[in-house]
């Protein structure tokens, strides 16, 4: 208990060494709590606006074409009649279906032209499914039976286009052939997923379809369901397509977000790599401080040999004072990190700072990410940097309790 | 029977290729009690045989008994539980630890020790401080203590303990004549109070007096060893 005691009073030596080590530690604590607290707040919105802005919670499409997507083919699309789309709607859990046709066009504005996808939806099904319309900054969502487009405010501002204004889309039919689509802006959209903004331009499907010449053809059906329960609903759909027959697939968002998934967890990987080389900084700081310290008390060392004491009562106060390092460190950076993250979850950290939207990394957010709360990984990094800061004292420890007493009391 | 007993004790460091013996065949007999001081010119092996007799360090030849109890070839572990329960040491330098008290000082000494009660303990700690004179001074830290007053509460510290045997290696070096005095003094008044038995080494005549056995210490070889009073 003495030697407890002896440890901590030890702390109150070289304060400013000890401070500086305890700052390296807090400000690594801070480092990974706030990059864990960005890095959930970002996949936690890059998911939400996949999920709400782009592919709903499922989406039903031909495997073949699911295959191919990226490309916008008009090949294997998904010919509706009332029977599927009653039947998907009816199924548990299901509580939107949109049906949607993507394709390749040219935006024109009569002086320039820019490649965009094409979107023909189906107004009232796409509002049951996404919440894209409450993102409208100027102007309306087209109504039904509308020859209207809606686009984003970054392309609106691109291609010098206003509300009220007529574009033309230039797109090749199912044949090959060249086709116009000409309609009115009939609303600017500001989403939150930057991909909206950036090069969509969403038309009614009826125009669409009959643009392109396939029938009442539809790249995919998105779906909105029960949050959570996407899997398991994306199976039965699977498991009663096959049971009709039917050549068709239903696939979670999060098949549609893999790129998404496997960039955060890249992300992850990286910023649990930095963190080691900080944490690893600070174990160096305590080596070196238990290191600087034994030499600096070599005949307090000696002293205690000679008292009688053992290599591992001596080796017990160095411990003290390290993990009393650890766990100041440790208590600093979580309080700094608690600030980080209160601000981090209540103001959010705008991209603005790294020249733009996230949709230029790659990740679906438009200007600001939020935060959010990971209480789990506040007592894992404390719990971690004391057991650190314990373990790393052990060997100089031994080392300096192992000094001859005689050479350590005179110094030799 | 004597508390200590030295036979034909040697200890040779080498020095790179080169043998340096510091203690050349001593043999010496301490009765408990003793007041005793080594003298010497340095050099002349007076810590080694304080490290030796202190079971700090171990002969290279010879053979040392304490108590009747052959320590010369003991373990470390075994050695540091024979300096733990029966050997005091009042070094030059003082060697206290500065971020504790004059009591926690010696309060540190008692806890390897004593497992008696913490208000025995406390009263043991302040009854050794009041002995020495350092009544009032219990709360200051070594950088709040004059050298005289720090080198007291080392006394303390080696006498808290109770040890048969106290070892000063030139208690009084880093004082002036008249607290190397002071010093001295307390150390003579606890052996003749607790009949404890003190080796010191010491280049200064002034603290050599008040001695009872005087061994001179001479390239490594005892060379007199004279008793008086």
């Amino acid at each position: 208990m003495f030697s407890f005691k002896l440890g901590l009073k030890n702390l109150t030596r070289q304060k400013r060494r000890n401070a500086l080590i305890i700052l390296v530690i807090a400000f690594a604590f801070f480092g990974y709590l706030f990059m864990g607290s960005v890095m959930d707040g970002m996949e936690e919105m890059s998911f939400d606006n996949i999920k709400n802005y782009d592919t709903g919670n499922i989406q039903v499409a031909h495997p073949e074409y699911w295959e191919d997507r990226d490309k916008l083919p008009l090949e294997n699309l998904i010919y509706l009649n009332q029977d599927m789309e009653e039947s998907i709607k009816n199924m548990d859990g299901v509580l939107g279906v949109s049906p949607e046709l993507r394709f390749k066009a040219n935006l024109n504005n009569g002086i320039d032209e820019i490649a965009v996808m094409g979107l023909g939806i189906s107004i009232e099904q796409y509002n049951e499914v996404f919440a894209t319309k409450n993102y409208v900054v100027e102007g309306s969502m087209f109504a039904p039976g509308e020859s209207k487009a809606v686009i984003g405010v970054s392309l609106a501002e691109l291609m010098d286009l206003k509300v009220n204004d007529y574009i033309t889309l230039l797109v090749r039919t199912k044949e090959d052939t060249f086709n116009t689509i000409d309609v009115e802006i009939a609303g600017l959209l500001r989403a939150p997923n930057p991909m909206i903004n950036n090069g969509i331009v969403f038309v009614p499907l009826d125009i669409a379809q009959q643009a392109l010449n396939v029938g009442n053809g539809v790249s995919l059906l998105a779906l909105k369901t029960v949050s959570g329960d996407e899997d398991t609903i994306a199976k039965a759909l699977t498991g009663s397509f096959k049971n009709k027959d039917m050549d068709l697939k239903a696939y979670s968002w999060k098949e549609s977000a893999e790129t998404i998934i496997a960039l955060s967890t890249a992300k992850k990987s990286g910023a649990a790599v930095i963190m080691s080389v900080v944490l690893l900084i600070g174990m160096l700081g305590i080596i070196n401080n238990v290191i600087l310290s034994a030499l600096e008390r070599t005949e307090e060392i000696g002293m205690m040999k000679a008292l009688g004491m053992r290599e591992w009562e001596i080796v017990f106060v160095f411990m003290v004072e390290a993990t009393g390092i650890g766990v100041l460190g440790g208590l600093a950076g979580c309080l700094i990190g608690y600030a980080g993250v209160s601000w981090l979850v209540k103001y959010g950290w705008g991209l603005g700072y790294i020249g733009g939207d996230g949709s230029e990394y790659g990740i679906p957010i438009l200007d600001r990410i939020y935060g959010t709360w990971n209480y789990s990984a506040f007592s894992f990094i404390f719990i971690l940097g004391v057991v650190v800061a314990l373990l790393s004292s052990i060997l100089p420890a031994y080392w300096a309790a192992k000094k001859d007493p005689v050479k350590a009391i005179y110094h030799r | 029977m004597a508390l200590l007993e030295l036979n034909k004790v040697k200890k040779i460091y080498q020095q790179g290729k080169i043998k340096v013996p510091a203690l050349r065949g001593v043999d010496l007999e301490i009765e408990e009690g003793e007041f005793a001081t080594i003298f010497g010119p340095s050099g002349s092996g007076k810590t080694t045989l304080l490290n030796m007799i202190g079971c700090l360090d171990t002969p290279t030849e010879g053979e040392i008994r304490l108590n009747d109890k052959k320590v010369s070839d003991l373990s470390k572990k075994a050695l540091a539980m024979i300096r733990r329960y029966n050997i005091g040491f009042v070094f030059q330098s003082y060697n206290l630890i500065p971020v504790l008290t004059a009591y926690e000082n010696v309060e540190f000494a008692i806890r390897l020790t004593d497992h008696t009660s913490e208000s025995q303990m406390k009263e043991k700690v302040l009854k050794m401080l009041a002995e020495v004179g350092l009544k009032g001074l219990e709360s200051r830290r070594p950088n709040e203590l004059s050298g005289g007053e720090k080198q007291r509460v080392a006394i303390a510290r080696a006498l808290v303990k109770e040890p048969k045997l106290i070892l000063a290696d030139e208690p009084t070096a880093n004082l002036d004549s008249e607290t190397a005095a002071g010093v001295v003094d307390i150390m003579r008044k606890m052996n003749k109070e607790l009949n404890t038995t003190f080796i010191f080494s010491t280049h200064d005549p002034m603290v050599m007096k008040y001695a009872n056995r005087y061994i001179n210490l001479k390239d490594g070889m005892i060379t007199a060893d004279e008793r008086r009073g």
